[in-house]
């Protein structure tokens, strides 16, 4: 398979890297703008969340102890 | 009362008991010397949320009747300490930095503070903090009752959050000690902007009960300190079993210097690009030379990175979702409105809508981090990276910016800077340690280890601490 510099660069970036490259949005002006905005980032954090492999056997971390 | 010149006030816990011990001073002479200070130099700094005098040379009295019988409770006997104002102390407010709680009384005491005082240490004050602890964020500085804690190596900087007033207390010697709390970076952020040292315990180590809850899978509470050592004899004061805090783990830690791994024998693991790319370029001489000092004290040194996980995704739905939960009478009555930060209001409002199935979700990927992280530790003792990329930010940067937007292009690796919420989720113990200073403003290094593992942390922290002077440095305040 044949795969161009660019796309292959793409692919070694990480996460923190390709965050670090996403344009910063602006400060929320009103108490609307910002409810607005952290809804927004819950929703891409809904769709991190959705994006990473869990194995069906992985149970929730509920008997929490370190 | 004796003059008892202004090198007290940063000495350490070790150097105030052995004067103590000598009857150089006496525990009346420190715990004036030390609440003077607090009530007038702490105010300027934005760090005192409520003194604690008149208690503190009462206790102070009886402490010295046990000196005058040869009874000496603990390494912190006479030793004074301010504590987060997140904890409980019976018949006094317990704000948690936030207006709606401002005329908080409890009837009960923290843990932590009953073990602190069993242990003969002296109780002088609470100290602001960033309101709710922060929680689940904040954009500003000034996100607190008692006003942005001020940086006292220069007040135009903030103090770092949440546990501001403990870093700013240690830092500028209005306390020896002081006790902190730590959701995600709220000991090792204001510890290293402060430049002091702090230690966050493994998750369950030291009681909660009695401190304000933010997250009860991720909240902990630790020593803020001059030294490793330091840390190490409050948190064995502090640490235990509690039958009241139902996430604590059982366990005690005992300071062993003597049982730890020698500082020669211990592998650490850190990812060259935070030091050299993401952290900010007048910080990085000050993080390497910290690299050249442990490998000067032996310490195997190896490169690695944290394993790729969405590690802001899980920890926004887990805080997101738990905080909400436990304010949801404040925001369901609408006194959240009241809260000084509107990036936090917001947060909180929105974190009741996360749905069951994101939290669930995130716990699973939790798991599964946590076993990836352990996995690590097969290689190596200790993860090592900055504390903070960047000293301590302007009292008026949005926090919730990026730290150094200036990287174009940006490191191609992420190395360890998901570090703060990675060792969180997982809940293992760290250390931060001063290292240096850019632009005149401290920096620091964390180390990271397995759960339990402080005595090595300490032993390590310890080791570069008599090498290097940075922890005894202090500013003119």
């Amino acid at each position: 398979m044949k795969i161009s510099r660019r796309k292959l660069a793409m692919a070694m970036i990480t996460p923190a890297a390709l965050l670090a490259q996403t344009p910063q949005p602006p400060i929320p002006a009103n108490p609307e703008e910002e409810l607005a905005a952290i809804r927004e980032q819950n929703r891409r954090n809904s769709q991190a969340l959705d994006e990473f492999p869990v194995p069906m056997a992985a149970e929730p971390a509920f008997q929490f102890k370190a | 009362m004796p003059d008892l010149g202004p090198d007290i006030f940063f000495a350490t816990i070790t150097e105030l008991s052995a004067k103590l011990k000598a009857h150089e001073i006496s525990v009346l002479d420190l715990t004036r010397a030390f609440t003077t200070r607090l009530e007038r130099i702490g105010p300027r700094y934005n760090a005192l949320a409520l003194p604690l005098t008149e208690h503190a040379l009462r206790r102070a009295r009886e402490l010295d009747d046990d000196i005058k019988r040869d009874r000496w409770r603990s390494p912190l006997h006479g030793i004074p300490f301010a504590v987060k104002d997140l904890l409980a102390y019976a018949g006094q407010p317990t704000t948690w930095g936030a207006k709606p709680y401002a005329a908080q009384v409890f009837d009960y005491t923290a843990t932590v503070v009953t073990k602190l005082d069993s242990a003969g240490a002296v109780l002088i004050g609470k100290l602001a903090m960033v309101e709710l602890a922060g929680g689940p964020s904040y954009r500003y500085a000034r996100a607190s009752l008692t006003g942005p804690g001020l940086n006292p190596w220069d007040r135009t900087r903030w103090s770092g959050g949440s546990s501001s007033g403990s870093g700013i207390a240690v830092s500028a010697g209005l306390a020896p000690f002081a006790i902190g709390s730590e959701t995600s970076g709220s000991i090792l952020t204001p510890s290293a902007f402060c430049g002091i040292t702090g230690l966050r315990p493994t998750y369950g180590l030291v009681s909660r009960y009695g401190a304000m809850a933010l997250s009860w899978t991720l909240d902990k509470l630790g020593p803020m300190c001059r030294s490793a050592v330091d840390c190490a004899l409050v948190l064995q004061a502090i640490s235990g079993g509690d039958s009241n805090d139902p996430g604590s783990a059982g366990k005690r830690f005992y300071y062993l210097p003597q049982f730890a791994k020698p500082v020669n024998q211990v592998r650490v693991g850190y990812a060259p690009v935070d030091f050299n790319e993401w952290s900010d370029p007048a910080a990085r001489p000050a993080f390497q030379q910290a690299i050249t000092v442990l490998r000067d004290l032996g310490v195997h040194v190896k490169e690695m990175a944290l394993p790729d996980f969405p590690y802001g995704a899980v920890l926004g739905a887990i805080l997101g979702c738990e905080a909400s939960e436990i304010f949801e009478p404040l925001i369901k009555s609408g006194k959240v409105d009241e809260l000084a930060d509107q990036r936090q209001i917001a947060g909180l409002k929105a974190g009741l809508e996360i749905p069951a199935r994101d939290y669930l979700r995130a716990m699973r990927i939790r798991r599964i981090l946590m076993q990836e992280i352990a996995k690590m530790f097969i290689d190596v003792d200790l993860l090592l990276a900055p504390s903070r990329p960047s000293p301590a930010t302007k009292i008026t940067d949005p926090l919730d910016r990026r730290l150094n937007p200036s990287l174009n292009p940006p490191p191609k690796s992420s190395g360890m800077t998901a570090l703060i919420p990675a060792g969180n989720l997982a809940g293992l113990p760290a250390i931060g340690l001063p290292c240096g200073f850019a632009d005149k403003l401290p920096v620091a290094i964390q180390l990271v280890g397995q759960p339990f593992s402080e005595n090595v942390l300490v032993s390590v922290g310890k080791a570069f601490q008599e090498r290097t002077d940075w922890h005894r440095q202090h500013p003119q305040v």
